[in-house]
C-alpha cells in the first residue's frame, strides 16, 4: 500500500534513532574496556590489556562478601515479595475486600515516594527499634521497595484471566488453594517471571535506601561501589561492573527466551 | 466470590510489612521534622519549630539546591522527550524485524545497576577521562575540561539514566495511535511532517505527558547519580538530604526537606493526573 508508506520513519528519524541507540550502550562499552585496561584511566587506543582486575575482585573478601550480601537480599526479598504480593493481588482480583482501589494505591505508594526518604524515614525508624544492621530489616526494607512491582505485574496478568477457569477446576473438585495453584498461576506465570525480574533487580540495585541501614561491617555490592567511587577511580570497580553487565546481560536475554519478557516491561 | 474473610487474610501480611516498615516510619519522621537541632547535641526535646521548613524557602543555598533540582528535573525530561521521540517512533513504526532487537537494547541498560551505569560516565567525563583524552589527543583543547561536578555532568549522566523510561513509554503512546487516522490524513495530501504534527503527535499526548512526568519525579528524586556525577559539593536535594543525615546529622532539617521533595514529587504527579482527566473530558 503506496499511502502506508507515507507513516512509516523516514531516513532522518532512523538515524537520529540509531544515534540515540548508540548513546545508550556508550557508558556500558567503556566500563567494559575499562575492566580490561592496564592503566587506571581508559585511554583510547588502550595501552595494554589485562584480566589482573578480575582476578584481584574475585579474590577480595570484601567484594566478596558484598556480593553474597547483595544475593541474600535479592533472591530473599523476591521471594518474600511473590509470597505476599501474590496472595494479595488474587484476593483484590476476587474482589472480596472493599476499597480495593485504595489498597492498590496503598500497595504501590513506595514507588511514588523517593526511595531517599524511605530510607532515612527507615534509619530513624531502625535506631529506635534496634532493627539497624540486622538483616531481617534489611529484608524487610527491601521487600517495601520490590513488593510494588510484584503487585502491579500480578494484577495485570490476572485482570486477562477468565474466572471461569478456576470456577472449573472447583466444580471438578479442586479445593481453593488447589485450584490457584494448578490452574490461575501456570497462566498468570510469564507475568510473575517478568515482575519478580523487576523485583530482583530492584534489590540488587539499591543504594538510597540500603546505604542508611546496614551496619559497620557489612556492605552490599552497589553500595561498596557507590562509596569507593567516592575515594577515586579503581578499575576493579569496573571489573566488578563488568561481571554486573554480563550477568545482566545474560539474564534480560534469558528472560526474553522464557517468558517474552519486553511484553511486561 | 471469594469470602471477605479469605480476602483480608490473604491482604493482611503484605499490608502488616507495609504499615510496618513503610508507613509508620515516615508518619514518624513528621515529627523529627518540626524539631530543634542542636549541632553536638542532636534534638532538642520539647521544642517545636516551623523553621525546617521556612529555611528551605529563606535560606539562599537551600534555595539554590531546590531551583538546581527542578531546573535538572525540566531539562533531563525535555531532552529525554526529544532524543526519545524518533527513537520510539523508529520502535513502533519502523521494520518489524528491527522491533524486538532496539526495545532489548532500551531495556539491557535499564535493567544495568545504577552504580555501573554511573560509573561508565565517570570514566568518559572526569578529568583524565575518555572524552577529555580524546579531545586533548585530537588537539581540540590543551587543558581538560571540567565535564564533572557540575551541572554538565549531572544532565548528562541523567538523561542517559531516565531515556530508556520515556521511550518505553512513548512506544506505548505511538503505538495506540490509530494507522488508519494516519494513512487517511496522508490519502488527503497532507505531508508527512504535517501527518506528524496535525494527528501522530496530538494524539501520542496523554503518553508524552505520562512519560515526562515519570522522567521528572525519576530525575529530582534521584540519589546516585547526582552523588556520583555531582561529587560531595554539587548538591540536588537527594544529595543534600543523604548529606544532612550522613555528615551533618541534622535530623530535623533533613526530614523537612525529605517532606518538601515528597510534596514535589506527589504534587506533580497529581497535576499531571488532573491534565489528563481534563483532557479526556475534552475528548
Amino acid at each position: 500500500m503506496s499511502t502506508d508508506g507515507e507513516t512509516h520513519p523516514g531516513l532522518g528519524v532512523t538515524i537520529a534513532a540509531f544515534a540515540v541507540i548508540v548513546f545508550l550502550q556508550v557508558p556500558v562499552v567503556v566500563v567494559i574496556l575499562a575492566a580490561f585496561s592496564t592503566t587506571s584511566y581508559l585511554t583510547i587506543p588502550p595501552q595494554g590489556l589485562t584480566l589482573s582486575w578480575f582476578g584481584k575482585v574475585l579474590s577480595d573478601p570484601t567484594y566478596l562478601s558484598a556480593i553474597r550480601m547483595s544475593l541474600i537480599l535479592a533472591f530473599g526479598s523476591t521471594a518474600i515479595s511473590l509470597a505476599l504480593g501474590v496472595a494479595a493481588a488474587y484476593a483484590l482480583f476476587r474482589r472480596s475486600v472493599p476499597g480495593s482501589e485504595a489498597i492498590i494505591s496503598f500497595l504501590m505508594a513506595p514507588l511514588v515516594l523517593p526511595a531517599v526518604v524511605i530510607g532515612v524515614a527507615l534509619l530513624q525508624f531502625f535506631s529506635l527499634t534496634g532493627l539497624r544492621g540486622s538483616l531481617v530489616g534489611l529484608l524487610l526494607a527491601h521487600v517495601v521497595i520490590t513488593v510494588p512491582y510484584i503487585v502491579r505485574s500480578a494484577l495485570a496478568s490476572l485482570s486477562g484471566l477468565d474466572l471461569a477457569v478456576e470456577e472449573a477446576a472447583r466444580v471438578l473438585g479442586a479445593t481453593g488453594f488447589e485450584a490457584f495453584r494448578l490452574v490461575t498461576l501456570p497462566l498468570i506465570r510469564p507475568g510473575l517471571v517478568a515482575g519478580a525480574l523487576f523485583a530482583f533487580i530492584t534489590s540488587l540495585d539499591n543504594v538510597p535506601v540500603t546505604i542508611f541501614l546496614i551496619g559497620a561491617n557489612q556492605t552490599t555490592l552497589p553500595v561498596l561501589i557507590f562509596s569507593s567511587v567516592e575515594m577515586g577511580v579503581d578499575p576493579s570497580v569496573a571489573a566488578v561492573s563488568t561481571l554486573l553487565i554480563v550477568a545482566t546481560g545474560i539474564v534480560l536475554l534469558l528472560a526474553e527466551r522464557r517468558a517474552g519478557f519486553h511484553r511486561f516491561v | 466470590m471469594m469470602p471477605m474473610r479469605h480476602g483480608l487474610m490473604l491482604i493482611a501480611p503484605l499490608a502488616l510489612v507495609l504499615a510496618g516498615f513503610f508507613l509508620i516510619p515516615v508518619l514518624m519522621l513528621l515529627p523529627t521534622s518540626f524539631g530543634e537541632y542542636l549541632p553536638g547535641s542532636g534534638v532538642v526535646k520539647g521544642v517545636w519549630t516551623l523553621e525546617n521548613y521556612t529555611r528551605i524557602i529563606t535560606d539562599e543555598y537551600y534555595r539554590e539546591v531546590v531551583w538546581r533540582t527542578l531546573g535538572l528535573g525540566l531539562f533531563v525530561t525535555l531532552v529525554c522527550l526529544v532524543l526519545g521521540y524518533p527513537l520510539a517512533y523508529l520502535i513502533a513504526r519502523g521494520p518489524e524485524r528491527w522491533r524486538l532487537p532496539l526495545i532489548l537494547l532500551v531495556i539491557f541498560p535499564m535493567m544495568l545497576n545504577l552504580v555501573v551505569r554511573s560509573f561508565g560516565w565517570i570514566a568518559l567525563l572526569a578529568n583524565r577521562g575518555l572524552v577529555n583524552n580524546l579531545l586533548i589527543q585530537t588537539g581540540l583543547i590543551s587543558a581538560p575540561i571540567k565535564l564533572m561536578f557540575n551541572l554538565t555532568g549531572l544532565m548528562i549522566g541523567m538523561t542517559h539514566i531516565y531515556l530508556p523510561f520515556m521511550v518505553l513509554m512513548l512506544v506505548a503512546a505511538i503505538r495506540n495511535v490509530p494507522r488508519d487516522v494516519e494513512a487517511a490524513a496522508a490519502t488527503l495530501g497532507s505531508s508527512r511532517l504535517h501527518v506528524f504534527t496535525s494527528v501522530t503527535l496530538p494524539l501520542s499526548a496523554p503518553g508524552i505527558l505520562a512519560g515526562s512526568i515519570l522522567v521528572f519525579v525519576l530525575t529530582i528524586s534521584a540519589l546516585v547519580t547526582p552523588r556520583m556525577l555531582g561529587g560531595p559539593t554539587y548538591k540536588v536535594m537527594a544529595t543534600l538530604i543523604y548529606d544532612e543525615y550522613m555528615q551533618l546529622l541534622d535530623w530535623p532539617s533533613g526530614s523537612a526537606l525529605s517532606f518538601a521533595l515528597t510534596a514535589m514529587a506527589i504534587g506533580i504527579i497529581w497535576l499531571s493526573s488532573r491534565l489528563t482527566k481534563q483532557w479526556a473530558g475534552m475528548a
